[in-house]
């Protein structure tokens, strides 16, 4: 495969999963703040903070009051701002169709309505009382994607690289989630207790990793701090978790570099290390220091892509 | 049979009887080969007919298979307009098409290797001299060298008409980068969803089958000492308007689709860059113009090429399909030879009609255009495209007056046409939600390698869709109708 359509693939796949993210995290704080428990968690501006926040465009000044609308339009339709979801969806199909040749014709067919879908959509629908079906659409257009992917590609070296994208960006959002969100529950502490470790936010962070339901099944108790992170980092069965996705990335950087003993400089090394590191932590060791946590697995998450760039999609 | 009252479909059909339509004769009845289709056609209302329309538009729009228009704003993707009305040629007529097409492309070929060595034809004073010496698609590079496999234009498009005599008349030959066979299939494919029902009544050739003739083809062509060549596409990228074709075709060989920045060259042989390191590439499929393809030979700014790959392909390291310098035989200038080019190298007689041309660059025929602009068509000899057609019954006296000086200042760059009267085919057109008469042409695909040799039963047929015009290019708004060639 060539060095510069693989670059292409890795980061269709990036940009697919990054888009389902930025439209459930939207779907779900919006939502799920309209009845929250607690003033501060039920305010808009809290809300559109959070969402900005997210997408890593967060706004400084506290006394700034932020317009609703323009803050959905940016997040969702500005086709002049590159975090959009309209400009991610952008960059799957230009992606894509760079490595049009390598990758199935139903694939491609399924990317294109997508970003028909979202170029066609209405800005002031959106904005206005299109937020919730838009954002439904985004996600189950990405799941459609990674049906596809899954089911009409050979599961060679192309889907490989295609994976490892995909699981990179995701475990990089659910981390980006995670901070976002405990950002939130340090600001709007539970309502049974005033305690950041039974915020309402966690039940918000699970949803927002569509994981909610998997977790009550697990745990069969209301979610607190410990549990959440547990689960959305470490449990290796949770197919959003942090672990999971390192999981795929190691299966996956294996079909692309077979060496029996992959030497130190090399990507597949690094996965091993940065998948070795995460099976061994524990989730109080994590909580007593949420923050450093969060910094150190995203700076090896782009270690790894720094990795990828030099070792495979060097042109 | 009355067309108008039975048929809602037909009811603006209104039959210009001096042009020469393919489906119904003088008297309005369907001929035989189209009575099936016809009736099986006539039996839709129009709100059926729009809505299988429609589906057919939607699914070149969802599958991604547009052009880009470049526009003076901005450049705008749109679909390639298709008529569901599909154009059948009898097998009769098919053999001259294929055999005539062949008969061009072979004759093209020892044209190319004769002139880039001994030009003997040129010596026995067959063509002139100055046809060569004064065409910029002429490459001195080229001059001596021999290609692999002895092929110069390994795939060719004749652009084919059908005049109002019944008979069939080359308009041009496309020896560079003919492009379009992707539509052919996407054509096919789409009137298959479409009209399934229709394919039944008919025993029809399979257009499917084009891409493993062309990697055959490819094949055929590799380098002295190599046993399995590693075929690749080498496209402009993603923002050329032909693309999807260039995609599809990688995808359907099942080859590597490249861009220049993807090879490079290394002692005089060429790799691309893939993720497990370099690869080394023996045929290249090239839909890159010539004086794109290495800067270092070529133009020097160019950023399409690649670095070093015309030593390469001069050291029979690498072969490129089509050669470059192609381009000087399919000049229109040359094409007003190619009787005599047949006769003089295969020592035939033209299976398939020229159609009769006036050099600008000769002063009696010169005057000749001059004074009859008005009943010619004024073609510049070096555009593709349709660029620069100038149609003498269409333009207003200041406008001849503009042509003619045009002409005056070089005439070596204009040649003149009695204007052909295309046949004309019944398409579908939204405004009226009627069929109507509208010009025809046909684009045939013809593969040559060593020893071998392809013509694709079918082709593109391009319609002109605006009343009374004679242009089909796409670039100019045309459409396309699936081709039915009908087996014996």
């Amino acid at each position: 495969m060539l060095a510069r359509v693989a670059n292409n693939l890795f980061w269709m796949g990036r940009y697919i999963e990054r888009t389902e993210h930025i439209a459930r995290y939207l779907n779900v704080n919006y939502f799920s703040s309209l009845d929250a428990p607690n003033q501060l968690s039920q305010s808009r501006q809290f809300v559109l903070r959070s969402m900005l926040f997210m997408i890593g465009e967060p706004e400084k000044d506290d006394n700034v009051v932020l317009n609703e609308e323009e803050v959905l339009y940016n997040i969702g339709l500005n086709p002049n701002v590159p975090y959009s979801i309209i400009s991610n969806v952008k960059y799957v199909r230009e992606n894509a169709n760079s490595a049009r040749d390598v990758i199935s014709t139903e694939l491609y067919e399924s990317i294109n309505k997508f970003y028909h879908f979202v170029l066609n959509y209405d800005v002031e629908t959106f904005t206005k009382r299109g937020l919730y079906d838009f954002t439904v659409n985004v996600t189950e257009m990405t799941a459609i994607l990674r049906g596809k992917i899954r089911g009409t590609l050979l599961h060679d070296e192309v889907y490989a690289i295609i994976l490892m994208g995909l699981n990179i960006e995701r475990a990089t959002q659910i981390i980006r989630i995670i901070n976002a969100k405990y950002h939130d529950a340090l600001k709007a502490k539970g309502s049974y207790g005033d305690t950041i470790a039974n915020s309402f936010e966690w039940v918000t962070l699970l949803k927002c990793a569509e994981s909610y339901d998997m977790m009550r099944r697990f745990y069969k108790k209301t979610p607190n701090s410990i549990s959440t992170l547990e689960f959305l980092i470490l449990n290796s069965d949770c197919p959003r978790s942090v672990m999971n996705s390192l999981n795929q990335v190691h299966k996956h950087i294996r079909v692309v570099d077979q060496s029996k003993h992959p030497s130190k400089n090399s990507t597949s090394f690094l996965v091993s290390k940065v998948k070795a590191e995460c099976e061994f932590k524990y989730a109080e060791e994590i909580e007593e220091n949420v923050q450093g946590f969060i910094e150190n697995i995203l700076s090896n998450l782009v270690l790894i892509g720094n990795k990828m760039e030099k070792e495979f999609f060097n042109y | 049979m009355n067309t108008n009252s039975e048929n809602p479909i037909f009811s603006s059909y209104k039959k210009n009887q001096s042009l020469f339509d393919e489906v119904f004769d003088e008297n309005g009845a369907s001929k035989e080969v189209y009575r099936t289709l016809f009736d099986l056609y006539g039996k839709h209302s129009i709100k059926e007919y729009v809505s299988l329309n429609n589906k057919a538009k939607a699914s070149f729009f969802n599958q991604g298979i547009t052009f880009q228009v470049y526009g003076e704003k901005e450049t705008k993707e749109k679909i390639f307009p298709f008529d569901l009305f599909p154009r059948i040629i009898a097998p009769h007529e098919w053999e001259i098409i294929e055999t005539g097409a062949i008969q061009r492309s072979r004759a093209l070929n020892l044209f190319l290797w004769d002139i880039y060595h001994d030009k003997k034809i040129i010596k026995d004073r067959i063509v002139p001299m100055d046809l060569i010496s004064s065409s910029a698609n002429y490459l001195h590079q080229m001059i001596g060298l021999d290609p692999p496999g002895g092929i110069y234009n390994h795939i060719s498009g004749t652009d084919i008409i059908k005049h109002a005599d019944g008979k069939y008349y080359v308009l041009e030959d496309n020896i560079r980068c003919p492009s379009g066979v992707s539509y052919v299939i996407c054509n096919r494919t789409a009137l298959k969803r479409a009209l399934f029902g229709v394919f039944n009544h008919y025993e029809t050739y399979t257009v499917t089958n084009y891409a493993e003739n062309l990697l055959d083809i490819l094949e055929s062509v590799k380098p002295h000492g190599v046993d399995n060549p590693t075929c690749v596409v080498i496209t402009p990228g993603i923002f050329n308007s032909a693309y999807y074709e260039h995609s599809y075709l990688a995808k359907a060989m099942g080859v590597e689709l490249v861009e220049g920045r993807d090879l490079f060259v290394e002692n005089d042989f060429v790799y691309m860059k893939t993720i497990r390191g370099p690869e080394k590439v023996d045929v290249i499929y090239r839909r890159v113009d010539d004086l794109f393809i290495d800067p270092l030979e070529f133009k020097p700014d160019s950023s399409l090429g690649v670095p070093g790959l015309f030593a390469a392909y001069k050291k029979g390291n690498v072969c490129l399909a089509n050669a470059p310098g192609t381009g000087v035989a399919d000049d229109k200038a040359v094409y007003t030879y190619m009787p005599k080019i047949i006769k003089y190298y295969l020592d035939e007689e033209p299976i398939l009609n020229n159609v009769h041309t006036y050099h600008c660059s000769r002063p009696d025929e010169l005057k000749y255009v001059l004074e009859h602009i008005a009943e010619l068509v004024i073609k510049p000899v070096d555009e593709s495209g349709g660029y620069g057609i100038s149609i003498g019954n269409k333009l207003t006296k200041e406008e001849i007056e503009v042509v003619k000086k045009q002409i005056i200042q070089q005439p070596r760059k204009y040649i003149a046409q009695p204007i052909m009267s295309l046949s004309v085919h019944p398409t579908y057109i939204d405004d009226t939600e009627s069929f109507e008469q509208r010009h025809v042409d046909l684009r045939t695909f013809t593969l040559l390698g060593k020893d071998k040799d392809f013509v694709l039963k079918g082709g593109l047929t391009r319609v002109a869709l605006q009343r009374g015009n004679l242009v089909v290019n796409s670039s100019q708004g045309g459409g396309s109708k699936d081709t039915w060639v009908l087996k014996k």
